[in-house]
């Protein structure tokens, strides 16, 4: 059983659903400029709540952390139970964090209806905070299924392209489908610990107490990586990614691509609970072929892109082959790196989405052609396409070069051939990411670009400098954040060299239980 | 064999709530006739106050455990019965409060609607008590009685008298299947209790009996193949008397259901489990792959109601106690969403006067509150969480993997998704397109009262199941012996008897 730290005060709760209360608050308001405000000051509370808690916790442990738990149904064991750990205590920072600068996004993009989106934005932060903050699996997938309506809503109504009530009716199906097959895993989990125990638990701590046979966890993995794969995507689950994120508006492309949810989900719940499965020969190979497929396939399309944003969803469809590659190659480096990795596109992924939201916004496209000599009029935001796009192909001093240092590192520790391929993707990244911006950015100036094309304003100054922050500080001074996740990782890597509790040790337990009552 | 029928006291206790509320009926339908001025609300008040009064009835019988069977077992009053008992009376309260206005519009028998709703009401209280066949076949055309003059109230409505047309002669039918199959069971077994069944032998006699009684209950929860009736019914009848079609009389018809197979043919399992298994799997499948198709949200309601019945019956084919609570659980949140949506839907209807899902366009502009509420229920029918149709929908479900039932799994989940597709089609009419015509869409004081009612309902069932759940697991109790079948093979051999 792991071990839990409380919290005097419900942070977690708070974090979760401060952002919602705020929606409902924006709700009553009618002046724009102070809803527009209110939302501003909603999420830097929110950002500072979470840095505070980032401060608080203790690296280097496998504790879950700030632990709140209240039972919700007992009937079925699912119980309301939050807390943090390694693998999640960032991906809260960074949500609250690409929510800030969401908000100033949207400050003057969003034209119609502000008060809806910044309601709809709002409510997904509080989906988000929640996915990472649940430890009970049913309430991760409350959390899971809501983000999908205020997600739903913003693609379709402030979408940028023609296609986007198309996008998001797809993008809602394709999450729904994968999903509902991970609800039947977590449920055959449900039912695995009542034949051990002989009551109902949904609880990711309690059921890492109980041993599963390797036949039941191969098809609770399955079923599972259904819901994970649509969500994150892995090839070949991808075909929605392209639609939401190119039709959808800026704000929900930042986040799909930015925030890896799916992937998430696999270190979150299928190593632990499932790590027999998760280390059996034939998934491993399954799961190594689909990331190197993902890593290459994603490159290659990239670079015969003609839009931007196409562009950055084949790219986005590569780096995250190098997460999976990370993950199975099931040893320290190699999920350490995927991690830190997830992270890292959440600067990187996500800042070139709104540098191309910018360019968005001058001049109604993202054509590559169409922008050929971008540096000339707007030297700013070409200083950050490169600093963040050089992040984005893992150069040596940004945050993506520790990343995939790490899990390039741990892929061939796993297997040389894994390795070798991987390799090849940050040769494709380079080479898609510098003839784009050969083409884009430099490039003869363009006659078709406006004439009073103005460089970035302060906002999408401050937005980008941000990012570029965040970047070269987890790229020069990496160890406060690999010190906060070492602790789970470690964890992880020896449930998935030792398996399941084995089933004298469970006895003992229930044993114990029984005598302690 | 004499019978007895010298009642005392406390076998007339037992009786009570239906008593009282017959009396409190006949009451209300003599103050319409005699004095002419009182109106049409107070009447509607005074049914009201005779149905809550009754629920609380049941509600002290419940806490104080006073329960029993009466005339040689043929009516019982259990936890189970009070369960679905106050299901029905909650139910029937709030049509009558959304009946209210559009009661208005009747140009006759403005009154008589009111004791027609009461009057069924009663009948499916005494469906969810009967515990033989006689008093099932006696109950079940008493309440169905009611409805053939509901459905076909709106007289100068060709439709309405279509539909009333349809459901009569199919309801008729049934009732034939009904008697049928209660002779043949009579003539196997040699009675028409259901605890006595369960020592019965196997035979093709009693499981063809038992498959015509199922035809005609399936008839009555709007099982398919038995639906042919229920979209033309739903949107012919006045849209109140739909409401009230989609809910109440299904809960009784599977308290029946719950009662024949549980208790009379619980040694039959492995047979009647893949009947429901089928039932449900076809059901959820047809209810949700034509309501794709559907242009009026009457009918849309209809397959999704044939839907949702299909789900509840992955309850049934679990068999086990786990899925009678998760049924009876589920039905209450149907009943919350299905009646909000409903009440939206008389909300919009008596202002646009149309239930096209067109003309629903931009309804958020119209009105903010009616969108958000029907997109609420719709979100919970499709089992979105929190709301309490996930909790219903996770429960049942959970009750079929118990038992292993994988295939119905896969079918149930995949409708879940179909469901979402046609649900989103309705949202996105409200929210997204542009509205026709753009004059705001008012809502009278008794159809808000029943959709803030229903929004709480489907909100509190969801975030707070747990007292709920208590109640649902209380009221079946008397199942948790029922075995769980591990071998999911169906024994045929067993109900031929060798």
């Amino acid at each position: 059983m792991q071990e839990e730290l409380q919290a005097g005060f419900p942070i977690l709760t708070f974090l979760t659903f401060f952002p919602l209360l705020g929606a409902m608050a924006i709700w009553a308001m009618k002046d724009e400029d102070l809803i527009k405000k209110s939302a501003l000051g909603i999420a830097v509370l929110e950002l500072i709540v979470a840095a505070w808690l980032l401060l608080g916790f203790v690296p280097d442990t496998a504790a879950m952390q700030y632990a709140e738990r209240y039972n919700w149904i007992p009937q079925l064991g699912i119980s309301y139970h939050m807390a943090v750990d390694g693998i999640s205590i960032l991906f809260v920072g960074l949500t609250a964090f690409l929510f800030v600068l969401l908000v100033l996004y949207a400050w003057d993009t969003v034209k119609v209806y502000p008060k809806a989106f910044f309601m709809s934005l709002l409510a997904l932060e509080t989906t988000i905070m929640g996915i990472f903050a649940s430890i009970d699996l049913i309430l991760f997938f409350v959390f899971w299924e809501l983000m999908l309506i205020p997600s739903y809503f913003m693609i379709k109504l402030w979408g940028l392209g023609s296609q986007c009530q198309y996008a998001a009716l797809k993008y809602v199906l394709y999450t729904l489908l994968g999903s509902v097959f991970m609800l039947v895993g977590f449920c055959l989990l449900d039912l695995n610990y009542y034949s051990v125990t002989q009551t109902y638990s949904f609880d990711l701590v309690e059921l890492l107490s109980v041993p599963i046979p390797i036949d039941q966890q191969l098809l609770i993995f399955w079923l599972i990586f259904m819901g994970f794969a649509f969500k994150a995507p892995v090839f070949p689950f991808h075909s929605w990614l392209p639609d939401a994120l190119t039709q959808g508006p800026i704000p929900t492309s930042v986040l799909l691509a930015g925030i890896k949810m799916g992937t998430y989900g696999f270190l979150r719940f299928s190593f632990p609970l499932l790590p027999d499965a998760s280390s059996d020969g034939t998934v491993v190979a399954i799961l190594m072929t689909l990331g190197l497929i993902a890593i290459v396939y994603g490159a290659i399309v990239a670079i015969i892109q003609a839009d931007f944003r196409r562009l950055l969803v084949f790219s986005s469809i590569s780096h995250l082959g190098f997460v999976v590659i990370g993950l199975f190659a099931l040893n320290f480096q190699g999920i350490q790196g995927s991690l830190l990795t997830m992270i890292n596109l959440g600067f990187t992924t996500a800042g070139l989405f709104f540098l191309a939201g910018f360019v968005y916004e001058r001049l109604g496209h993202t054509n590559v052609q169409e922008c050929s000599g971008l540096a000339k009029k707007m030297p700013l935001l070409a200083t950050f396409f490169l600093i963040i796009g050089m992040a984005s192909i893992g150069l040596p001093g940004t945050n993506g070069f520790v990343g995939e240092f790490l899990i390039l590192l741990g892929a061939f520790q796993a297997y040389w051939l894994y390795g070798a391929i991987a390799v090849t993707g940050v040769i494709f990244a380079a080479a898609y990411f510098l003839w784009f911006y050969e083409r884009a950015i430099f490039g003869p100036l363009k006659a078709s670009l406006p004439a009073g094309l103005k460089d970035l304003n302060t906002r999408e100054w401050g937005i980008g400098l941000a990012l570029s922050i965040m970047i070269f500080w987890i790229g020069l001074y990496p160890s406060p954040f690999l010190r906060m996740i070492n602790g789970s990782v470690q964890e992880v890597v020896d449930r998935l060299n030792h398996g399941t509790v084995a089933m004298e040790t469970t006895n003992t337990h229930v044993l114990s239980q029984v005598i302690s009552d | 064999m004499t019978f007895n029928l010298a009642l005392t006291g406390s076998d007339l206790l037992l009786l009570l709530p239906e008593i009282f509320l017959t009396i409190w009926l006949c009451v209300v339908l003599s103050v319409d006739f005699s004095m002419r001025k009182v109106s049409n609300e107070t009447l509607a008040h005074l049914s009201i106050g005779g149905l809550l009064i009754t629920t609380f009835i049941l509600f002290w019988f419940d806490q104080a455990d006073i329960t029993g069977a009466l005339f040689k077992n043929m009516y019982v009053l259990d936890h189970l019965a009070i369960y679905f008992k106050i299901m029905i009376l909650i139910a029937t309260a709030m049509v009558i409060l959304i009946s209210i206005d559009y009661v208005k519009s009747f140009r006759f028998f403005k009154g008589e609607y009111y004791f027609m709703v009461v009057m069924s009401a009663i009948g499916m209280m005494f469906m969810a008590s009967a515990n033989d066949l006689l008093s099932v076949f006696v109950t079940l055309e008493f309440s169905t009685f009611g409805f053939y003059v509901l459905v076909a109230y709106l007289r100068d409505d060709v439709r309405s008298s279509e539909a009333g047309l349809k459901f009569f002669i199919l309801g008729v039918f049934a009732a034939g299947l009904l008697a049928y199959g209660i002779s043949l069971v009579y003539g196997e077994t040699g009675t028409l209790i259901f605890p006595e069944m369960a020592s019965a032998q196997g035979s093709y006699g009693l499981a063809i009996g038992f498959i015509l009684i199922f035809a005609a209950l399936g008839f009555k929860i709007g099982a398919v193949p038995f639906h042919s009736w229920i979209p033309d019914t739903y949107q012919g009848a006045p849209t109140p008397v739909t409401a009230f079609l989609s809910i109440a009389p299904k809960a009784a018809a599977i308290a029946m259901l719950i009662r024949m197979f549980y208790v009379g043919l619980a040694s039959f399992k492995p047979m009647w489990v893949l009947l429901f298994v089928c039932a449900a799997i076809i059901s959820m499948t047809y209810g949700n792959v034509v309501a794709i198709a559907q242009k009026n949200i009457k009918r849309l309601l209809a397959y999704s109601g044939i839907a949702q019945i299909g789900t509840v019956m992955v309850g049934l084919a679990a068999g086990t106690k786990m899925g009678s609570d998760a049924m009876l659980f589920y039905l209450l949140t149907y009943l919350f969403a299905n009646i909000g949506a409903f009440a939206v839907i008389i909300a919009v209807s008596s202002a646009i006067k149309s239930d096209e899902i067109e003309d629903y366009s931009g309804l958020n502009r119209r009105s903010p509150f009616l969108a958000a509420a029907l997109f609420l229920f719709l979100l919970s029918l499709a089992g979105v969480p929190p709301l309490a149709g996930f909790i219903g929908k996770l429960y049942l479900f959970v009750a079929a993997i118990e038992e292993e039932l994988y295939t119905l799994l896969i079918v149930g989940l995949i409708n879940i998704v179909i469901s979402m597709y046609y649900y989103l089609i309705v949202v996105k009419k409200m929210y997204i397109s542009e509205p026709i015509d753009s004059s705001p869409v008012p809502v009278s004081a008794p159809i808000k009262a029943v959709i803030y009612f229903c929004v709480a309902g489907t909100l509190f069932l969801g975030i707070y199941p747990k007292a709920f759940i208590d109640w649902a697991a209380a009221a079946t109790l008397m199942f948790s012996n029922i075995a769980k079948t591990t071998a999911a093979a169906p024994a045929l051999t067993s109900l031929v008897g060798g």
